[in-house]
């Protein structure tokens, strides 16, 4: 497998119509490493990540300025091609979204697409993402069970498997435990500590001790700016801006 | 929308563009052909048989007439089915299959309402072919659709509204009365004006049960020919020289009055919906 | 107390209303089929359903019941219309749920809504001022025919079915979509691979209602289809529906003659085809 590339954003600011969603956010992730997006609702964290794979082109009347380079490429510039760019940077929502197909159907909705259309190395590709989404042993036997019959817990690893079914280089994630019990969480978070080094990863999450478990640096947003970022061990324990460390204790003025 | 793999919505943007140009087509004939013979007289006058410059008054009068007295009794008829359905409805099987068949007979064929009540109101009963024996063709014919589309209103009220009514004391009538028909009235305005659409439009029930003649004097007994109705006549076995612009005529004014029926239910339906 | 039981007295009132007017209800449309079946029984008692339905001659005078010529009509008009109507009223649902999504309801939905309710004899005035004489031009036959009824009849239920279609279309999730654009779907992709298997139900019940409708359709159909009774399978040549047939008949054959009572075989053929369509519709309601 190819080495995943680092993303660093620069100066990026967003628009939605005459609406500012982003100002100025300056962000670097190394490459294979996990990066978390912490923040009061509203702030943007949504719109950073929408912004790496592009889907915030779906949003009517949006603009931006700035850059973010995934690697060598910079995926807010006119010439990119945004399908090919959203092969290499795949996304997992807040709610799990299977598709109403079966599990095997919707892992192999994306290597279908890609065009790989041979049975044998389809179930392969199928059987592989299924097992680093650690979802195989539950599924094994059960692929064409509708998808929509799994547990939540479930779905959203389904979901992931699906994304990585594609082989992307980088992984972004949406509060992706958001709508999930506790065991299934730790499930994920597990994960994700699992695909550290062969992706790189961006998790939002309001969850702060999720937060300081899976990542290896932090970013706090506020109302569109970053106030600041770092180390996750640096940023819950010394944090250097009072509005990092009011958020993280849980104080608000 | 992503610049590439787009062909297909491309072919679809395409493909509707040609549609809208028949549909354009269609009214710019009907236009065309009519609108020259459009006029007070035609408007105001009678019909002729054999010669040019006939009028559609009376055809108007008894579309007029008998979708009102229709809907008189449909209106409240269809919406009584509705709410017994809706919201008395037990689930069993003999009012499944009421359901059932009110779905059938959604799209019962207007001739074949047409085919039995001539002979059970004509011929066995031995009532002329008239406006009155046209008006309950009529009124069969749309009564599952009122029942249907009222049903629909009514069921698309949550279900917690009439909860939390209920949770007061109140009967199920008042609670139907007071929490639910408010909020169901905006759809069944809607439903009530396509059915009054439809009725306008009618014409296969009504050729051998309100019939292809007008009397100068209205009354029950009288024969009723509607616009619709006189349309398809004039167009199809008119001898009058200006048949074709006397159908096309009348087709505008069918047109016309469908049009307004429909943009008024619609605003009353989004008035009534703001107040709410 | 005494309030509230006069209340309860008034809500068992308003019940037994209701019921009646159910009654009623169901009375009517038990009533419609009974004399269907009334009507036709004694010409399918007197020759036999196989004999009745399966003949290919009509002259009710010289006691022919022959209503393979209609049946064929029927069902040869409406796969015409259908197939006309399904790929534009998909381009335009298309074009109505995709390309121009979040604009509300557009002025292209709010077109389509009256030219759903356009009555049947303007289209059949179109299609005699038109298509018939454009299918004359081509095929060099009389310009009445199968086709021009197809025709016809594809552009009346053309509204309708995009109408269906497009809320088909926008009630896949967009999460759904969303999921797919981000595995690196192209637009064209989505819609082929996901919204039209996740909408199939909705999309082929839609469908249903297109072909009852146009199973049902007398007028339109009446004025451009040259009412020939004598079976032929060409479509640029003259037929005759079931509904037609019965429009142009029953003026000839008033009730109490053996042609009403063919004419009520018809009608109650119509009636079974429309049920048809209920059972299937309501099969796939339950398998999304
Ligand atoms: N499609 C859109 N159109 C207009 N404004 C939007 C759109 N999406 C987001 N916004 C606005 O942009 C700002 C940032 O939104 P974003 O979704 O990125 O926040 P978030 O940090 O992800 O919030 P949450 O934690 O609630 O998910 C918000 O003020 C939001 O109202
Ligand atoms: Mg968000």
């Amino acid at each position: 497998m190819s080495q995943p590339p680092a993303i660093r954003v620069a100066d990026l600011s967003v628009w939605y119509g005459a609406q500012r969603a982003l100002t100025g956010i300056t962000l670097d992730v190394p490459a294979g490493q996990v990066l978390a997006l912490i923040g009061a609702s509203g702030c943007g964290k949504s719109t950073v990540l929408r912004a790496l794979n592009r889907m915030i082109d779906r949003v009517p009347n949006v603009r931006w300025q700035g850059s973010a380079m995934v690697g060598d490429t910079d995926v807010l510039g006119p010439a990119v091609d945004v399908v090919a760019l959203r092969r290499r940077v795949g996304m997992v929502f807040q709610q799990p979204n299977p598709f109403p197909f079966s599990v095997f159907d919707n892992v192999a909705y994306g290597p279908r697409l890609h065009g790989i259309k041979h049975p044998a190395r389809l179930r392969k590709t199928v059987e592989d993402s299924l097992k680093q989404a650690a979802l195989w042993d539950e599924v094994r036997g059960k692929l064409r069970r509708p998808a929509r019959a799994l547990s939540g817990g479930q779905q959203q690893r389904l979901c992931i498997a699906r994304a990585l079914a594609v082989k992307p280089q980088v992984l972004l994630m949406d509060e992706p435990t958001a709508a999930l019990d506790p065991l299934s969480t730790a499930k994920i978070e597990e994960l994700v500590r699992e695909l550290k080094g062969r992706y790189t990863m961006v998790v939002v999450t309001h969850n702060l001790q999720q937060a300081a478990r899976i990542s290896d640096w932090t970013a706090f947003l506020e109302a569109g700016r970053l106030i600041e970022s770092g180390q996750t061990g640096t940023i819950f324990t010394t944090p250097r801006d009072a509005r990092t460390e009011n958020y993280i204790t849980g104080r608000y003025e | 929308m992503n610049r590439r793999g787009l062909t297909l919505h491309r072919a679809a943007l395409g493909l509707a563009g040609v549609t809208g140009l028949v549909y354009a087509a269609m009214l710019a004939s009907l236009l065309r052909d009519g609108w020259p013979l459009l006029s007070w007289r035609f408007l105001l006058g009678l019909p002729r048989e054999l010669e040019a410059g006939g009028g559609v008054a009376p055809e108007i009068l008894n579309t007029f007439s008998m979708v009102m007295m229709a809907m008189a009794v449909i209106a409240p008829l269809g919406l009584a089915v509705a709410v017994q359905r809706v919201e008395y409805g037990r689930d069993v099987w003999w009012t499944r299959e009421l359901d059932r068949w009110s779905r059938v007979f959604l799209s019962v064929p207007g001739i074949v309402v047409g085919l039995v009540a001539y002979r059970v109101l004509v011929a066995e009963l031995g009532w002329p072919v008239s406006i009155l024996t046209g008006t309950v063709a009529l009124a069969v014919l749309n009564w599952p659709f009122v029942a249907v589309s009222a049903g629909d209103a009514l069921a698309g009220v949550p279900e917690s509204l009439r909860e939390g009514s209920l949770a007061l004391g109140t009967t199920r009538w008042q609670t139907w009365l007071f929490a639910v028909l408010p909020e169901a009235l905006p759809s069944l305005v809607n439903g009530l004006g396509l059915a009054a659409a439809r009725m306008i439009g009618e014409s296969a029930a009504l050729i051998f049960t309100a019939g292809v003649n007008v009397s100068p004097h209205w009354g029950l007994a009288a024969p009723g020919e509607t616009l619709a109705v006189h349309l398809w006549y004039i167009r199809t076995e008119g001898l009058m020289p200006d048949a074709t612009g006397q159908a096309a005529a009348t087709g505008i004014v069918l047109l016309g009055l469908v049009i307004a029926l429909l943009w008024a239910s619609q605003r009353l339906a989004l008035w009534l919906e703001r107040r709410h | 107390m005494t309030a509230h039981s006069r209340r309860l007295r008034t809500d068992r009132r308003q019940q037994v209303l209701l019921g009646a007017a159910a009654g009623l209800y169901a009375a009517v449309g038990l009533g419609v089929l009974l004399m269907l079946l009334v009507s036709s029984g004694p010409l399918l008692l007197r020759v036999g359903v196989w004999q009745a339905l399966l003949g290919v001659h009509w002259n009710p005078l010289a006691g022919q019941f022959g209503l393979v010529p209609f049946m064929s009509g029927t069902l040869l008009v409406t796969a015409l219309a259908i197939l006309l109507a399904l790929p534009l009223a998909m381009a335009l649902a298309v074009v109505g749920a995709r390309v121009l999504r979040g604009t509300g309801p557009s002025l292209m939905t709010r077109g389509l809504t009256v030219l759903a309710a356009v009555p049947s004899v303007i289209y059949g005035w179109w299609g005699l001022t038109t298509v018939v004489p454009v299918v004359r031009r081509w095929s060099g036959g009389p310009g009445f025919s199968l086709a021009s009824a197809g025709i016809v009849l594809a552009l009346m239920i053309l509204p309708t079915l995009a109408v269906l279609f497009q809320d088909a279309l926008t009630r896949v999730p967009p999460t759904w979509q969303e999921g797919s654009l981000a595995l690196g779907a192209t637009d064209d992709q989505t819609l082929v691979r996901l919204i039209w298997p996740a909408a199939r139900a909705n999309l082929f019940r839609a469908m249903l209602v297109a072909v009852a409708r146009a199973l049902g359709e007398t007028m339109a159909v009446q004025m451009v289809i040259g009412g020939q009774t004598i079976w032929q399978l060409n479509l640029l040549r003259p037929g005759a529906t079931l509904t037609t047939q019965i429009l142009t008949d029953l003026a000839v054959f008033p009730p109490g003659t053996a042609g009403y009572r063919a004419l009520a075989v018809m009608a109650l053929l119509l009636m079974a085809g429309m049920y048809m369509l209920v059972r299937i519709s309501e099969r796939w309601e339950r398998t999304p």
